[in-house]
């Protein structure tokens, strides 16, 4: 029976499938408020979903240059860390279905696992654009990631604890997003990157390299890494609103909290060009990391004024 | 930017969903030929400039000045050089019909005349498709 | 392909096209990369080759001029406009003023909804698809002008051997000149967006920059070598149809870099719309046509008119009969190519779509001949490729 039960949490509900559902609506979301910014009509709340069952019904192509088994098996190493990332978190204002001290490092490498295992796939075939793509997709990770990461950990700095539950538990009682303004602003923008959302689109440009990293992939490979991607839009929501927003304590929380940060996200979307990569690194070390190494200091500052 | 973007969120998209909402399609616009065979000479100066071969006139009666035409919406380009070349205004453009596409051949090959004059032609078998040069 | 990239892994080539995103019809460019900067480039066209101008010689007069002017879609009013200046002096017709008006009214319309095509194009090349989306919405009014002006949205065969069809009817006019009004405001709001929209400048200031000597040297036409400061405009140089009476002021930018070539083509959208309202405000009186005989008198003539991305050239040739007996259209894109490769090296790879977008280029109408070589080499006639063809065939 135990063993049904968490077969159905990872799987099912809260994990899984209903985070996947879950990804697939903010999905249709973002192109949509994206699509009315720029003053068109945007897709039909089917349209994710549509796209993922017509990739899921088209032949997966495996290029013969490529190690196919690595070929095969990085979509479903993307998904599952990603997945596995998401039970940590409290999702739609549930309960996270596991928890323990210092599961928010976990959780934060889990997700990039999906930005890695999309390189390793470019480099792994031999197209052009896939490898160019690759280079531009681990160069971007390698710039954001530290920031990001620094970001994440502002509130738990605060908060004296690496557990997600009991950072909410602190941004519950303090207004993070004011004591730590830029950490926010820096995750929000590292998120973006994570995403590979414009203007952090250079891994694939479409204008430039095709696909990028994902070129060679098609069918059911390619729609496991757009579920990946669904289920990361939906994590990072998540874990922003739950450390920067006052946390998440039931469901309408949960959904005005993220479609605010998704608006922003929308936002920024429209309004900026696609930087090239070599603009973005600069971006992120030159001052990403600078200010949110300053916002630890300003953090541990008043952390010991306060104790 | 910022504005523009701003305005337009709260803006009606300006897409239009086709088929559902149509524009009016304005008056000049150059759609499906219609022939008027009342004035009609049988000069063929129509068929002859035609860039795609896309008219045939057929005389059925010469002294009594009976045509037909054959038109063939495939192959017209809508150049409307027949509609400056014919003198006695036979050929008119301005009918608004554009929505031609259609998944069989047949709807493409209009016959236009007297109903008298046409009768022994469609009865007939369909005439052989004539070659482009 | 996969064991060039194995073998040769000192020059690690990225092929862009002939099919590629970047690029809405073929052509063929190789860049060798190390890193994600251009160490050289390579560019080979020919693929949409239509054969038009062999086919011209087998139609009359007439005809020719409805598929020259599907040479290109987005100005086909020049092609056909081109043309038929070049047939009239041939037959020394007369054109009517008002029709040659008339002609520069289609023509700057045309040049308006190009420029507004081609600023949405560049924008999503850099990866503003906002700027694209609303310019090509704004666009929509041009192209509505242009159908209820003309009947056509695209190949608007407003030309005619001898004049022009369509008629300025006073709705028209002040439909236009009000269209024309708010696409000035928006183009106000876009130059301003092109040269003050940080993130923007990051992908155009400074990048493929061309000096004004090498714009020179590979005799770029168009708004691409107005960018870089050479002052080169045929409405000015040799004005046609009736840009004598309507003159035109000289759009220049010294900087020659991506920006340049935004502010440019922007600021050309300005003199079309002054350019619009003053053909409008004094339009002559008149006929719209004259007649023009069928077979057109034996001798040869050039024709130039500036398309939206530089200079069209004809030369026909009539033998006195029915048909031309020869003509060459060469068009913009082929002159401006040779910068793309010229700019391209020393940036970075993401660059390579702007730096192209930069010249506006139009494929299908600048593949004009192509010359098949033979391994050794050797230039493979007309003739020897009949041979070869029928002797395929004898062989099966
Ligand atoms: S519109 Fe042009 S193509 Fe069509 S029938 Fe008339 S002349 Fe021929
Ligand atoms: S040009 Fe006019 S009159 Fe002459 S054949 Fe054609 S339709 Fe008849």
């Amino acid at each position: 029976m135990d063993v049904l039960k968490t077969l159905f949490i990872l799987l099912i509900f809260p994990g899984g499938l209903f985070v996947l559902a879950n990804g697939m609506v903010y999905e249709w979301a973002d192109r949509k408020l994206v699509a009315r910014l720029q003053n068109r009509v945007g897709p039909r709340w089917f349209q994710p979903l549509a796209d993922l069952l017509k990739l899921l019904a088209k032949e997966e192509v495996v290029p013969e240059s490529v190690n196919a088994r690595l070929f095969v098996w990085l979509p479903i190493v993307a998904l599952a860390g990603v997945l596995t990332g998401a039970l940590y978190l409290p999702i739609a204002g549930l309960q996270p279905s596991y928890s323990f001290s210092g599961d928010l490092i976990v959780a934060v490498y889990l997700f990039s696992m999906l930005t890695l295992c999309t390189g390793i796939a470019g480099a792994n075939t031999n197209n052009r654009f896939s490898l160019v793509g690759a280079t531009r997709t681990l160069t971007q990770l390698f710039s954001y990631e530290a920031p990001f990461l620094l970001a994440m950990l502002g509130p738990a700095v605060a908060a004296g604890s690496w557990k997600i539950s009991d950072i909410m538990a602190y941004s519950s009682t303090h207004p993070v997003i004011l004591l730590q303004p830029v950490g926010f602003v820096i995750a929000l923008i590292g998120l973006m990157g994570k995403l590979e959302m414009r203007p952090f689109d250079a891994p694939e440009a479409e204008t430039e390299i095709v696909a990028g990293a994902l070129t060679e992939y098609s069918g059911r490979g390619l729609a496991l890494f757009y579920l990946g991607r669904y289920a990361e839009l939906i994590a990072g929501l998540t874990l922003m609103s739950a450390f920067y927003l006052g946390g998440i304590h039931n469901q309408l929380d949960y959904i005005v909290k993220t479609l605010v940060l998704l608006l922003a996200l929308a936002g920024v979307q429209t309004l900026m060009t696609r930087l090239r990569i070599d603009q973005i690194v600069g971006l992120w070390w030159r001052y990403g990391t600078l200010l949110v190494l300053l916002q630890w200091l300003v953090t541990l500052l008043l952390k010991g004024m306060v104790l | 930017m910022l504005v523009d973007t701003l305005r337009s969120f709260f803006q009606k998209p300006v897409t239009r969903l086709y088929p559902f909402e149509r524009n009016a399609s304005p008056e000049r616009l150059r759609g499906k030929l219609h022939w008027n065979p009342d004035n009609c000479t049988g000069c063929c100066l129509c068929a002859k400039d035609c860039p795609s071969d896309a008219i045939e006139v057929i005389t059925i009666d010469k002294k009594a000045k009976k045509f037909v035409m054959r038109y063939h919406a495939d192959r017209c380009t809508y150049c409307a050089q027949c509609v400056q070349n014919c003198r006695f205004s036979c050929i008119s453009m301005a009918s608004g019909e554009w929505e031609l596409a259609s998944t069989s051949t047949e709807p493409f090959t209009v016959y236009y005349g007297n109903e008298a004059d046409l009768e022994p032609l469609l009865g007939k078998a369909p005439p052989p498709a004539v070659d482009m040069p | 392909m996969s064991e060039a990239v194995v073998q040769d892994k000192k020059r690690f080539v990225v092929p862009i096209g002939p099919q590629h995103p970047a690029l809405k019809e073929p052509g063929h460019f190789e860049f060798t990369v190390d890193g994600e900067i251009v160490t050289g480039a390579t560019v080979r066209l020919g693929y949409a080759h239509r054969g038009i101008e062999k086919a011209v010689e087998s139609r009359n007069w007439t005809q020719s001029l409805y598929l020259l002017e599907r040479i290109c879609g987005i100005c086909s009013h020049v092609h056909a406009m081109t043309y038929c200046l070049g047939v009239e002096k041939l037959a020394g017709a007369e054109v009517p003023p008002r029709a040659q008006a008339i002609r520069v009214l289609v023509a700057e319309l045309e040049r308006v909804h190009s420029h507004l095509l081609w600023l949405g194009v560049a924008a999503h090349e850099a990866g503003f698809d906002t700027l694209f989306m609303y310019s090509w919405r704004d666009r929509e009014t041009v192209m509505d002008l242009l159908e209820s002006f003309t009947g056509n949205r695209v190949n608007y065969s407003a030309n005619i051997l001898g004049g022009v069809k369509c008629d300025v009817t006073p709705d028209l006019a002040s439909a236009i000149l009000k269209g024309v009004d708010f696409l000035e405001e928006r183009s106000r709001h876009y130059l301003n967006v092109v040269t003050t929209d940080e993130v923007f400048l990051q992908r155009t200031r400074g990048v493929g920059t061309m000096s004004k000597e090498v714009a020179e040297r590979l005799g770029v036409v168009g708004p691409t070598a107005r960018a870089s400061g050479v002052a080169r405009d045929i409405r000015i140089e040799a004005p046609y149809a009736a840009y004598a009476d309507f003159p035109v002021q000289i759009v220049l930018a010294e900087a020659g870099d991506l920006e340049a070539r935004f502010v440019v083509r922007i600021k050309e959208l300005f003199e079309s719309y002054r350019l619009i309202h003053e053909v409008i405000d004094k339009l002559p009186p008149g006929e719209l046509q004259t007649r023009m005989p069928r077979k057109i008198k034996a001798g040869e003539t050039i024709s130039r008119v500036e398309a939206p991305r530089g200079e069209a050239f004809y030369f026909i040739k009539s033998n006195g009969s029915d048909n031309p007996e020869r003509i060459k259209v060469r068009t913009p894109t082929l002159c401006n190519m040779g910068s793309v490769v010229a700019t391209a090296v020393g940036h970075q790879l993401a660059d390579m779509p702007m730096i192209l977008a930069g010249i506006d280029p139009c494929f299908s109408c600048n593949d004009r001949t192509v010359a098949v070589r033979d391994a050794a080499g050797a230039l493979v006639t007309w003739e020897s490729l009949r041979q070869r063809r029928l002797a395929h065939q004898e062989n099966k």
